[in-house]
């Protein structure tokens, strides 16, 4: 006869679930104290140094040497400069509506409902079209600011935006010339991909930047920072096209056979049955592939560009805020971590949406 | 980044870009910077501790900049015609070999594999950068050798790298180096005790010792291990840019020379006090029309940043946080290694 085990213990309390799950043998218990202790130390410190210790206005500066604890009058003295780079000051107004509104299109477009292959182009158009009509000026009064004086957020924001929507399309097109059983269109593909990415990202946006000006004739060369994103997209189309042909390698060859049986023309099936799939497999390397692509547009830093972390050098790089690096750094990193950590739930989101749909 | 990497990327590029038949006609450089109404001088991404930063308002302050400031307002007749461009170190030589930039002055040593290897022509020096010790005080040492066996900071892949083993392997001197990559990483050793002496550029030492904890804990000694003199590069075969440079900073030098300030140049001029300040400040001909320049134009430089001395001191020197003594920078009449060419 077999035994009747009581059933597995439900956690009523948060006693009882703190016995099971934290200090059921002699070892978790001390293994939880350990870190438990190592946690508080950790916090106190953090909370000590960035909050309790700290100096927060600009007027009480002079305190910064007195005290242990995060000196962030840096930030309010410097955090223009941090977030504007060298834009003219009187027309940071520009420049915080054009972070805006590439900031908006980016939400946007994460919108299910504006998918679509005419609204997705058109909200990018609009977007890019205000953002570049507020940033360059020229127009309805306002000054002219030229692409040396961009910097700060907006700019890394531009960057990010723009490597993206010219990417994307480009990674598409790549990964299906790599698929393509014409070997000409094929070997092309594959030597695109495999040269660029063979290159260091840093090389690549040296080149644009200032080794085309030797071997283009000055008609030819167009601005600078459209060079580089040109650049930096054609990088990004390289890695995400072989992310995008993963995907379409997942997906079982009898369903496009099946949609050629039934007649679908080649557009049809890689729009209506190969993409949507294969975009929906690669997700999270795709995620993947965005966040490190905003983290790696502080690079263009080496050809010049203040975007936000070479302005965040730029703020500490004045001998009165020499010493507050950490705090600069700090509030530097907590805007990458909003924008990365943004991306990552929004990721999540998308994959959860797609289990609902196609379970 | 390391700055060896940035120096063999650019060297590459360099090369390939030699090898290009486009580069930048080094034809009459001033008549394009008049065409196009502006100066484009180099500025820094980031920024580089008194000699290009960015101030609270997005504008470009430092020693460097004053001189671009400088030249602007002998081409131009105004500071306002200055363009700005931010350039990295690996990218300056060849930003200005394809036209980006005007002209260099971002404290560049004139080197021979520059001034012959890479196509520069570098005007007379405008800087003469030294490289110091900073110690502690409590240590009481006067010359590098009382460091004896002590632990020596030092900036990884470098030209500092060298210069203290060169300088301390001549004297027989042992000490222990300890290398760093960033100067953030440089100061905290510092100031946390590790190292007893931080070798480097004198202004970055002077930088490092005003942000100390206690200031008065560090000493920058007088001794100099090298001296590297900065010039202003250009791109090479354009004579008559380059004669507009050395006698722009020639022009700054004399003033200093005759106490002309900025405060003071209009009263100066009214009562010239002998011929060559007549001429030097377009009083009588001589100055501009032999360099195709307006006459005043040393007056109209001096009124937009005074004489270099008062460059020197408001950038680097007493009155900016730095303190940077003037050391070899002052007048020959001084003590320094500076003094102006003759004005005939």
């Amino acid at each position: 006869m077999a035994v009747a085990l009581a059933p597995p213990a439900t956690d009523d309390n948060l006693m009882a679930w703190a016995r099971r799950r934290l200090f059921s043998t002699w070892l978790d218990g001390l293994i939880t104290v350990a870190f438990g202790a190592l946690m508080i130390w950790a916090v106190a410190r953090i909370v000590d140094w960035g909050v309790l210790d700290a100096v927060w206005t600009v007027a009480e500066k002079d305190r910064c040497r007195e005290v242990d604890g995060a000196c962030w009058s840096v930030i309010g003295a410097r955090g223009r400069l941090i977030l504007f780079g060298l834009y003219p000051h009187d027309e940071h107004w520009r420049s915080t509506l054009a972070c805006i509104a590439i900031i908006l299109t980016m939400g946007f477009s994460c919108i299910p409902k504006f998918w679509g292959l005419r609204r997705l182009p058109a909200l990018w158009v609009a977007g890019f079209a205000i953002f570049i009509l507020l940033m360059y000026g020229g127009i309805l009064g306002l000054p002219v600011v030229r692409t040396e004086q961009w910097g700060g957020l907006s700019l890394t924001v531009f960057i990010f935006a723009a490597v993206v929507v010219i990417g994307m399309p480009l990674a598409v097109v790549l990964a299906l010339a790599r698929r393509s059983p014409l070997p000409v269109i094929s070997g092309v593909a594959n030597v695109i991909i495999n040269f660029v990415r063979s290159l260091p990202l840093l090389a690549i946006l040296f080149t644009a930047a200032v080794v085309v000006p030797f071997v283009v004739p000055d008609w030819a060369q167009g601005d600078k920072l459209v060079r580089v994103t040109l650049a930096f997209a054609l990088f990004f189309a390289c890695y995400q096209a072989e992310i995008i042909r993963a995907g379409l390698q997942a997906i079982p060859s009898g369903q496009e056979e099946a949609a050629s049986a039934l007649g679908m023309k080649y557009w049809s099936r890689v729009f209506d049955i190969m993409l949507p799939q294969a975009f929906r497999n690669s997700l999270p390397s795709t995620i993947n592939q965005f966040v490190i692509t905003f983290k790696e547009t502080s690079i263009v830093t080496i050809i010049g560009f203040f975007e936000i972390m070479a302005s965040g050098n730029a703020a500490v790089g004045t001998g009165e805020w020499v010493s507050q690096f950490v705090e600069v750094y700090v509030f530097v990193g907590a805007i990458y971590f909003a924008f990365v950590f943004g991306l990552s739930r929004y990721g999540a989101y998308l994959e959860r949406r797609a289990r609902l749909t196609h379970g | 980044m390391s700055r060896n990497l940035i120096l063999g990327l650019s060297a590459a590029v360099l090369t390939a870009g030699l090898a290009a038949p486009a580069l930048a006609d080094a034809g009459d450089t001033i008549k394009t910077i008049v065409d196009r109404g502006t100066l484009r001088c180099t500025g820094h991404n980031g920024s580089y501790l008194g000699f290009a930063e960015v101030d609270d308002a997005g504008k470009w302050t430092g020693f460097d900049i004053e001189f671009c400031k400088a030249l602007a307002t002998a081409i131009l007749g105004s500071p306002e015609s200055l363009q700005i461009i931010p350039v990295s170190w690996a990218q300056r030589f060849p930003a200005l070999q394809s036209g980006d930039i005007d002209v260099i002055i971002k404290v560049t040593g004139w080197t021979m594999s520059r001034d012959t290897e890479l196509g520069l022509q570098f005007s007379r020096p405008y800087f003469i950068g030294p490289t110091n010790i900073l110690t502690r005080t409590e240590l009481g040492a006067e010359t590098a050798a009382d460091l004896e066996g002590g632990v020596f900071c030092i900036n990884a892949g470098t030209s500092i790298e060298r210069i203290v083993a060169d300088y301390m392997g001549a004297r027989g001197i042992q000490y222990e180096a300890l290398n760093f990559e960033k100067a953030e990483e440089l100061r905290s050793a510092l100031y946390g005790g590790r190292c007893d002496a931080l070798a480097g550029f004198g202004p970055f030492l002077a930088a490092t010792r005003f942000n100390a904890p206690n200031p008065d804990d560090f000493v920058i000694m007088d001794e100099v291990l090298a001296l590297e003199p900065e010039a202003i590069a250009t791109r090479q075969g354009d004579d008559n840019f380059v004669d507009v440079i050395n006698w722009m900073v020639s022009g700054l030098l004399m003033a200093e020379e005759n106490g002309i300030t900025q405060a003071n140049v209009d009263e100066i001029r009214a009562n010239p006090p002998s011929a060559s300040v007549e001429r030097l400040l377009g009083v009588s001909p001589g100055m501009g029309d032999r360099l195709g320049l307006s006459n005043d134009w040393v007056y109209n430089v001096i009124k937009a940043v005074g004489n270099y001395g008062e460059i020197y001191e408001r950038t680097v020197g007493q009155d900016s946080p730095y303190k940077l003594p003037r050391g070899k920078n002052h007048l020959w009449s001084d003590g320094g290694l500076l003094y102006s060419l003759v004005l005939d």
